[in-house]
């Protein structure tokens, strides 16, 4: 089950002992009975019809229990992320939800790609938010089911082990690939940029996007991972001292370019996702980026449903990405 | 056939640690993440080897284009 059911039919499911990863309104996810499911506030989605913006007392439900054959549940604060692998299952993925705003999300942003077993053990899910119209006035929410306590940082978590003949694949879908513009290069892992280094002379990372007339943020940085291309997007250009602050941070020893240009969001995925073979899907989630940006909102893309999160969390936080974990 | 993942007694390992991961082609999100990984840790190359043998020893049944050509790197 990947797809919005109401609150009713969650409550049923919860108190049935089906374990559930849920996405949605916090005044719907309040409503539940404690149990075995994790929550994080989100009104986005992506499902069939196309994107939806749902206030409703619905809920976008993940059943775990058709994808592991055991699920275990857990909460950690900001500081215990490495707690994450380290008690993940040793076949299967972490189902992880982190708020937008909080200290869990920096940390875990900063040092994923460095905990101990990390691409041996992966974990997957995204960034809870809010309806951008309460911007400033809410707080993005994960909700720990076992207790129905709510909590604006920290990581709700959903070891989910599968069974010994399969493998969890987690996947990517960017849109995204680097321009043709200089390499830029930054001094430490951080998500403010003040001065890097584009294409070896030294200037401000602000000035550099208005020269190539990218000041409206729209297009990410997209960093080459040893051939993998992953986005970093722009939150904001107008820092005291022209920082540029970042959705997710960038790291030093790694290429960035500028995104090419996309013109049809839409269109560009569905061209990506009609080649992709989505068998076996578990979960997936896209960005709030790609929603805005590529105004989803009523268009049908395919690929798998799913809920429209402030950001992704394949291996490590991605942004503006589309994330599918796969059984194999 | 494929390609089963060698023991760790077996040197690729380390020349993998010392820097030809770079030369592997893949187009496996955890491997790339991988590579780049221990191209930016700072841990003993002793250390990487062990823990590129446990990452291809997980992902053997998907990584048969990539246990491929480990010999050749």
């Amino acid at each position: 089950m990947n797809e919005l059911i109401s609150v009713a039919a969650a409550t049923e499911l919860i108190r049935r002992g089906v374990p559930l990863s849920l996405a949605g309104p916090a005044a719907a996810l309040r409503q539940l009975p404690p149990g075995r499911w994790i929550g994080g506030t989100i009104p986005y989605f992506m499902v069939a019809t196309g994107g939806a913006v749902v206030e409703d007392d619905r809920l976008f439900a993940t059943d775990l229990s058709s994808a592991g054959v055991e699920v275990r549940f857990a909460c950690y604060g900001p500081d215990e992320l490495a707690r994450i692998t380290a008690e993940a299952p040793d076949n299967g993925f972490s189902l992880t939800i982190i708020p937008a705003g909080g200290q869990a999300l920096r940390h875990f942003a900063h040092d994923a790609a460095d905990y101990t077993d990390a691409f041996v053990k992966p974990t997957v899910g995204w960034i809870s938010g809010i309806h951008l119209r309460d911007l400033g006035q809410a707080k993005p929410l994960v909700f720990d089911g076992q207790t129905g306590q709510a909590h604006e940082d920290g990581a709700v978590v959903a070891h989910v082990r599968i069974a010994d003949d399969q493998l969890a694949s987690v996947e990517i879908v960017n849109i995204f690939e680097p321009g043709d513009g200089e390499v830029l290069h930054f001094d430490e892992t951080g998500f403010e940029v003040g001065e890097c280094t584009v294409g070896g002379r030294r200037m401000r990372l602000l000035d550099y996007l208005d020269s190539v007339g990218a000041a409206d943020g729209r297009l990410p940085l997209v960093g080459d991972f040893a051939g993998a291309h992953v986005n970093v997007s722009v939150q904001a250009l107008n820092g005291p001292e022209g920082q540029v602050s970042l959705y997710a941070p960038v790291f030093p020893g790694v290429d960035y370019r500028l995104a090419r240009p996309v013109p049809d969001y839409a269109a560009a995925f569905r061209a990506r996702l009609a080649e992709y073979d989505a068998s076996g899907a578990a979960f997936s989630c896209n960005c709030i980026l790609n929603f805005l940006f590529g105004e989803l909102e009523g268009k049908a893309i395919g690929g798998v449903e799913g809920p429209v999160t402030f950001g992704e969390i394949a291996y490590q936080l991605l942004n503006q990405t589309m994330v599918v974990v796969r059984l194999q | 056939m494929a390609t089963p993942t060698p023991p760790i007694s077996h040197p690729c390992w380390l020349r993998l640690a010392n820097g030809s991961f770079n030369r592997l082609q893949t187009q496996h999100l955890g491997t790339q993440l991988m590579v780049k990984r221990m191209e930016r840790s700072p841990a003993p190359a002793a250390a990487k080897a062990a823990e590129i043998h446990q990452f291809f020893s997980k992902w053997e049944r998907v990584l048969v284009a990539e246990l491929a050509q480990i010999p050749s790197l």
